[in-house]
């Protein structure tokens, strides 16, 4: 180790120091340092606070710490007086240095293919080929602001598209780039969003979530096949391989969806959240999942006008409340969390936040190490930063005390063994009195608090206008400024003397006792004054310590919004006496009825007396009527971020069982209607649309538990004007097809295609010897083929009797058939043909008019298509209809004068038989799942409501329940709303109130993000 | 000629009875439509007038007096159901621009007239009539001030014939207090419009500009100040659409400080929440569609089903409305919302008037419609059970102005069409 002494200046304020490649230019600077700073507290690491210690820092890393140290001689030794150092943080989710994403391309007509030159991948957000490293370049403001938070190395990135390239892992000081690259290819970056790309595909985050998967297969069949074609894109990626990937994400839900890829294809993803991750605990924990948190905690709302702040959603107002504890409640579950500055606004908030963090609960040695061992460790950097051990990085922080248990001061930034001053603390203290001399008048002035951010007081005396003689003492705040050795005071003086703005500035000698200087007096004139100190106060030793936060802190609600449960409310055996029961089997309606559920099951039903079984709830249903769930067959509720994905004329590949969400209220108001399972389908964007997700409206339950076990497969196509774009606009022209003609061709291609494909496969599983690599697995030919081997049943949106008719054919031609027509509005025209096809019709009671090609819908359809033969379901399609769709089966009773029982069975029998589900669902009888509804009234009737809903036997919905749960509703808002009106009238940040809008998906609904138009079906 | 007929035959002999001028119902069950019900009632209509409405079982009928006597056999009579604040006859099909008639460009569009862009022929009125939705208010839409509404029957040969009530009021859209963020199904922000008192103001300068206008004694003339004129003087009533909270006490201020005679506030989904300052203020509400989703999450799941019942608790004036997505063909199912605010809250008159006789309150054509009274239009229908109830609802006979309009419509034709394929198949 040499040990030699620079000049003093270069030690401390050169910021500079140069590429070890680039020549010369000048004379040679001084290439190696050693510095010894002595009295400090140290955090060496997340686990080991020392006082009283000595960090001995040489050639831009620590050398040594430790309380008992030889300095080297020749090191400069500086005395930090007790300061604290804290070891520089990590950033892990940060663009700095970078072009920010650019604008995405818009133009009306849609962009189907790459506009990106060179052979990179198909989709432009797939953009593995992206290096950070190439596109760096310090940025000196940015890099500050960083120093402020306490970071001083972040792994930045090209925020932008779905799969991102390569970070690289910098230093954040402000000296030359080249310097500042630690290492060029640090991690990968992942998402969901597709950032500046002006592709039409993916519209959706299912499609985001297919593309990405089908990406990955592809990567796999590139680096599996030499045949395979180039692509400078997979060659890239094929090569950061070894380098951990960051997802991230936009809402707790994300984290699981991505989670998912990473089982398929065996991979490891950190998460990097968005602040609602406490909501997913216990799922995190049982993945083992590593967690990069926000400290960008929502502010208070403004809520002092009762008008606006009752629109406030519940939901948020618990997130606001909750938000804060989110890094301690994953780390007391011994989840791996690390901390970004992700968000935050400014330094100060960054700390303020880190603090409340901790004054919730989480423990600083947790916080430390979620900002500086485990984010070097998962970046595989963990040799060189995440601790101020012997070796590392000298890269740290000085604080003016402890700042996770004090109000700290921010001092210096030390980066590399370079020091950065970020606040001097003045060198004299001015604590005390003074007796000050302002052009000839003598003046009392007082300094209190801290030298740091210093109170003047001055004493002014004024004759009383009332009483000759008397003076009246005024005492003035002053404005301070400290620095150094300089002190600036000003004040509007109104006394005897002088009217007007005192402005003074001096010179403090004599370690803080005399003043000497200039100033202007309120009439201009240039005065010098001075002054003497005449008492000394000491400075305040302690500073301002922080506490625990003991205030009452609800907890979550399942789902965290209005009328969730405070825990899930379990199976229980129910004895429902007295009902009247619509078996929809051959018993028909039984009256004085008993119906036990047991195990989530329907365990008996019958008119006899039957033993109660012990620990059972026994409800008492005389005069009410008890029924099977409804069966939405057609619902768009409970879906994130796009329910079509019209980026393509066929989308076989997505599916809405990646978008489940657990979130949406209508799942309860639904439940509220009897509604106890649905299809959520994908859109009518395109002829062939999407998976559907198979549900149970599960209220609180999070998605994967919503979805109906090995429930069967289905997929939406879609016919007539919305598939192709009638209604569209006069732009959206250039998407095969454009008429009804072509929609049948983009049948026969697709369904071409798929049987080529299968045969590839077969070739290739025959003889995988001889075979020339691996077929390129294609997801979207993958659902084509299920279709084709009726492994995978087809719901089709249609409307005219010519579509129809025409897919039935296409189906035939492929031996296979089609499971069901939804909507189907001339399903009545051609009810014959479809009951020999074997298809189904999912319809509407009597929607019709809006649009051309409904013109001829009629409320018999059901009746008529019934009367076929055809099994018909009425579905709701729409939010609001999905909770009365009993009310919408009674109109079969009008339009065509079907039975009360059969008009029964198409919102219940009728759509689990369509949906291959009717050995579980659908009726009462034994054996069956236990959805269960009652109703106070016959369910046809425009009197009923529901009483109670059961799903696998547990009471999800009861009236009673819901009026309990508005009083609870009220309350937590009222509770939420004082605490945040108290920190309203602190003065602390508040933003304006935002409200949830009351919008929907329909089958024609576009995009992640909607417009308010009207809705099409 | 004298006819005595069961309604067995109405579909097939409507030709016959065109030419009725005195009509006699018998043996009804009769819905009054002021909360008032009748059974074995008889109902005799003149010259399209009610003259008669007694009780089978304490009066003598003289045939002879009639030339057509229906027997009712016990089915219900009602006033003829009103669907106000519709686009119905303005528009065809949603999605096809050129059928669509109630939108015009321009902020103030008080001059613009619905009553002549009114498709009596329309296809979609045909399948609402047979519901026994009679009577709507063409209703314009868009910007601040839509256009002037007209009352309409759901028949006649043309506009004129259709009219009841020429330019019945001015529709205004009231600035929303908070302002859509516009997502479609995730959490959607919708912030504070910060515009909202500059757009308040707007309104403000137009209706002083307009009572100037109104009060001057000779001025060039201006189509939209003199469409506006009538709004002072209680000729023309001022529909304000506004629903929340906010909106709906500055309307109330608003109505005080111009003076309006009769105001009408269309939705006022808030105003069970302002209790009796709302009542004394006494301006009625068109409420927001019943089959709406709650506003808020926390709102009571079933709230719009209950806004009926609160207000009637409350005493406020209201009728109901079905504006919202699809409405003309939705307009066919007004009688199930009433249905539904029975269920929760209203009893079965009740829930019958705010289709009927509370709405033509509102729309100030009670004196000759909305009731079965001596003395009114003889609108009305009968239906082969309660109509409020979906399976129930089978119009068997409808009365326009004492004109028989037919039972069918083409969705009837098409159904008798291609049943009768499957009929003749079959053989």
């Amino acid at each position: 180790m040499r040990l030699l002494l620079f000049l003093l200046s270069t030690i401390l304020f050169s910021g500079f120091s140069f590429s070890q490649y680039a020549p010369l230019n000048g004379v040679k600077d001084s290439k190696s340092e050693v510095i010894a700073l002595k009295n400090v507290t140290v955090y060496v690491n997340s686990n080991n606070k020392i006082t009283n210690a000595t960090v001995v820092v040489a050639d831009g890393k620590i050398v040594d710490v430790g309380t008992k140290i030889t300095i080297p001689s020749g090191a400069l030794e500086i005395d930090m007086n007790g300061k604290t150092i804290v070891p520089a943080f990590v950033e892990l989710y940060s663009n700095v240095g970078l072009p920010s994403q650019g604008e995405r391309n818009y133009s009306q007509r849609p962009q189907i293919e790459s506009s990106k030159k060179g052979s990179y991948y198909w989709n432009e957000a797939i953009r593995p080929e992206v290096e950070a490293a190439t596109l760096f370049d310090v940025d000196a403001k940015a890099a500050e602001n960083f120093s402020k938070m306490g970071f001083g190395f972040a792994v930045t990135h090209v925020q932008d598209g779905i799969v991102r390239g390569t970070g690289a892992l910098v230093g954040l000081g402000n000296s030359d780039t080249r310097k500042q690259v630690i290492s060029s290819n640090s991690a990968q970056f992942y998402s969901f969003a597709k950032g500046s790309s002006g592709q039409t595909y993916p519209s959706s985050q299912m499609g985001s979530i297919a593309l990405l998967r089908q990406a990955l297969y592809d990567l796999k069949y590139y680096s599996e096949n030499k045949n395979a074609e180039q692509s400078l894109s997979l060659e890239k990626w094929k090569n950061n391989q070894s380098l951990p990937v960051f997802f991230k994400t936009e809402d707790k839900w994300e984290i699981l969806r991505a989670a998912k890829i990473a089982t398929e294809f065996k991979q490891n993803f950190y998460f990097v959240g968005s602040g609602n991750e406490y909501l997913i605990t216990k799922q995190l924990k049982e993945a083992k999942s590593t967690v990069v948190l926000p400290l960008n905690f929502p502010e208070a709302y403004d809520v002092k006008d009762p008008y606006l702040a009752r629109q406030i959603p519940l939901s948020d107002l618990k997130h606001w409340e909750l938000a804060p504890s989110n890094p301690y409640l994953l780390s007391a579950e011994g989840i791996q969390i690390c901390l970004t500055s992700l968000g935050t606004k400014s330094p100060e908030q960054f700390w303020k936040n880190l603090q409340k963090a901790i004054s919730r609960g989480l423990k600083i040695e947790d916080a430390l190490a979620a900002l500086t061992s485990i984010p070097a460790k998962l970046i595989g950097a963990d040799e060189l930063i995440g601790s101020l051990d012997r070796g590392k990085l000298a890269s740290f922080t000085v604080f003016s005390s402890d700042p996770f248990l004090t109000e700290a001061t921010l001092l210096e930034s030390w980066n590399q063994g370079t020091q950065h001053v970020i606040k001097s603390l003045p060198s004299v203290s001015i604590l005390g009195k003074y007796s000050l001399n302002i052009d000839g008048k003598n003046y009392q002035v007082e300094f209190t608090e801290s030298n740091e951010k210093p109170v003047g007081k001055i004493q002014l005396f004024k004759s009383n206008v009332n009483t000759i003689g008397k003076k009246d003492t005024v005492a003035l705040k002053m404005a301070v400024t400290l620095v150094q050795n300089d002190i600036s005071l000003q004040f509007n003086c109104d006394d005897d003397n002088f009217k007007g703005s005192i402005n003074l500035h001096a010179k403090i000698s004599n370690n803080g006792s005399v003043f000497e200087g200039d100033g202007t007096l309120p009439n201009g004139k240039w005065i010098r004054w001075s002054g003497i100190k005449t008492t000394k106060t000491d400075e305040k030793k302690e500073p301002t310590t922080l506490k625990l936060d003991t205030t009452f802190i609800a907890k979550t609600w399942f789902p965290n919004l209005a009328y969730g449960y405070d825990s899930i409310p379990e199976v229980r055996t129910v004895v429902f006496k007295n009902a009247t029961v619509w078996t929809n089997e051959k018993e028909g309606i039984i009256k004085d009825a008993t119906v036990i559920t047991e195990n989530g099951k329907i365990k008996s039903v019958s008119t006899n007396s039957t033993a109660t079984p012990t620990n059972a709830i026994i409800i008492d249903a005389k005069g009410k009527h008890l029924t099977a769930g409804i069966i939405d067959e057609h619902s768009h509720i409970a879906i994130s971020k796009g329910v079509n994905e019209g980026g393509q004329s066929i989308s076989a590949e997505v599916s809405i069982s990646d978008v489940v969400t657990a979130d949406d209220i209508n799942v309860y108001r639904q439940l509220a209607g009897g509604v106890t399972a649905a299809q959520l389908l994908h859109g009518s964007a395109n002829p062939i649309g999407g998976q559907s997700a198979l549900i149970k409206l599960k209220w609180g339950h999070t998605p994967d538990e919503m979805l109906i076990t090995n429930a069967p497969k289905f997929i939406k196509c879609a016919l007539g004007e919305n598939v192709k774009q009638a209604n569209w606009g006069d732009f959206n022209t250039v998407r095969f097809p454009q008429t009804r003609m072509g929609v049948e061709q983009v049948f026969y291609d697709g369904f071409a295609r798929a049987r080529a494909y299968k045969e590839e496969w077969d070739n290739y599983s025959k003889n995988p010897k001889k075979a020339e690599g691996t077929p390129r697995k294609d997801l979207e030919l993958d659902v084509l083929v299920e279709i084709l081997e009726s492994k995978r049943f087809i719901t089709c949106h249609s409307y005219v009797q010519s579509e129809i008719n025409m897919l039935m054919h296409v189906a035939d031609s492929m031996n296979f058939k089609i499971n069901t027509f939804t909507h189907i509005l001339e399903g009545y025209k051609v009810a014959d043909k479809m009951k020999a096809h074997g298809v189904g019709g999912s319809t509407f009671a009597d929607w019709w008019a809006y649009k051309f090609e409904v013109n001829d819908a009629i409320p018999y359809n059901a009746k008529m298509m019934a009367d076929q033969g055809v099994v018909v379901a009425i579905n709701s399609d729409d939010a609001e209809m999905g909770r009365r769709l009993n009310q919408e089966a009674a109109k079969s009773v009008k339009y065509g004068g079907m039975s009360e029982e059969e008009a029964w069975k198409m919102v219940t029998l009728n759509p689990a038989k369509l949906l291959h589900l009717d050995d579980r669902m659908g009726s009462v009888k034994v054996g069956k799942d236990a959805d269960i509804v009652l109703w106070s009234d016959n369910p046809l009737s425009i009197k009923a409501k529901v009483e109670l809903t059961m799903i696998d036997g547990k009471v999800l919905y009861s009236s009673a329940d819901a009026s309990k749960s508005e009083e609870r509703n009220t309350l937590e808002r009222a509770r939420i709303i004082n605490k945040m009106l108290e920190s309203n009238e602190k003065g602390e940040p508040a933003k304006p109130f935002v409200k949830k809008g009351r919008k929907h998906y329909h089958c024609d609904t576009l995009g992640e993000e909607g417009t308010e138009e009207e809705n099409l079906h | 000629m004298k006819l005595l007929l069961t309604l067995l035959l109405i579909g097939a002999s409507l030709g016959s009875w065109a030419q009725a001028k005195r009509i006699l119902l018998t043996n009804g069950f009769l819905h009054v439509g002021n909360g008032e019900t009748m059974e074995s009632a008889l109902v005799g209509v003149v010259d399209g007038k009610i003259t008669m409405v007694q009780n089978s079982l304490a009066t003598t009928i003289n045939k002879k007096e009639w030339d057509t006597i229906i027997n009712l056999n016990g089915q219900h009579i009602y006033p003829g159901f009103v669907a106000p604040n519709s686009t119905l006859g303005l528009t065809e099909i949603d999605a096809v621009r050129a059928t669509r008639d109630f939108d015009d460009v321009g902020e103030f569009n008080p001059h613009v007239r619905t009553q002549i862009a009114y498709n009596a022929e329309s296809k979609v009125i045909s399948t609402v009539k047979t519901n026994g939705v009679l009577i709507t208010q063409a209703t314009p839409r868009g910007g601040i001030i839509s256009g002037t509404s007209s009352v309409m029957f759901l028949s006649g040969w043309n506009w004129e014939d259709a009219t009841i009530q020429k330019d019945d009021g001015i529709h205004l859209n009231w600035p929303s207090s908070t302002e859509g963020g516009g997502w479609w199904a995730e959490p959607a922000p919708k912030k504070k419009n910060d515009d909202y008192e500059a757009q308040k103001t707007k309104i403000n300068e137009f209706f002083q500009l307009s009572s100037t206008y109104a009060k001057a004694k000779k001025t060039n003339v201006d189509l939209r100040l003199e469409a506006m004129k009538a709004c002072f003087n209680g000729n023309k009533r001022v529909f304000f659409h506004a629903d929340e909270i906010q909106q709906i006490l500055d309307v109330m201020d608003f109505v005080k400080e111009f003076n309006i005679k009769y105001p009408v506030i269309i939705g006022g989904y808030d105003a069970y929440l302002i209790g009796k300052r709302f009542k004394d203020a006494n301006i009625p509400v068109m409420l927001t569609r019943v089959h709406s989703l709650p506003e808020m999450d926390e709102d009571a799941v079933d709230l719009p089903y209950k806004l009926p019942f609160l207000l009637q608790q409350q005493g406020i004036k209201f009728c109901l409305q079905n504006t919202g997505d699809m409405e003309t063909m939705n307009a066919r199912n007004i009688p199930f919302l009433a249905g539904t605010a029975m269920a929760y809250g209203l009893t079965d008159e009740e829930a019958l008037r705010a289709i009927s006789l509370s709405s033509c309150e509102i729309l100030g054509i009670d004196k000759k419609f909305g009731s079965i009274q001596v003395g009114k239009s003889a609108t009305l229908f009968v239906s082969e059970g309660p109509a409020l109830d979906m399976r129930t609802n089978k119009v068997s006979l409808i009365l326009v102005n004492g004109k028989f309009e037919a039972v069918t419509n083409f969705q009837t034709e098409l159904y008798n069409k291609y049943k009768k394929k499957y009929e003749e198949k079959q053989k």
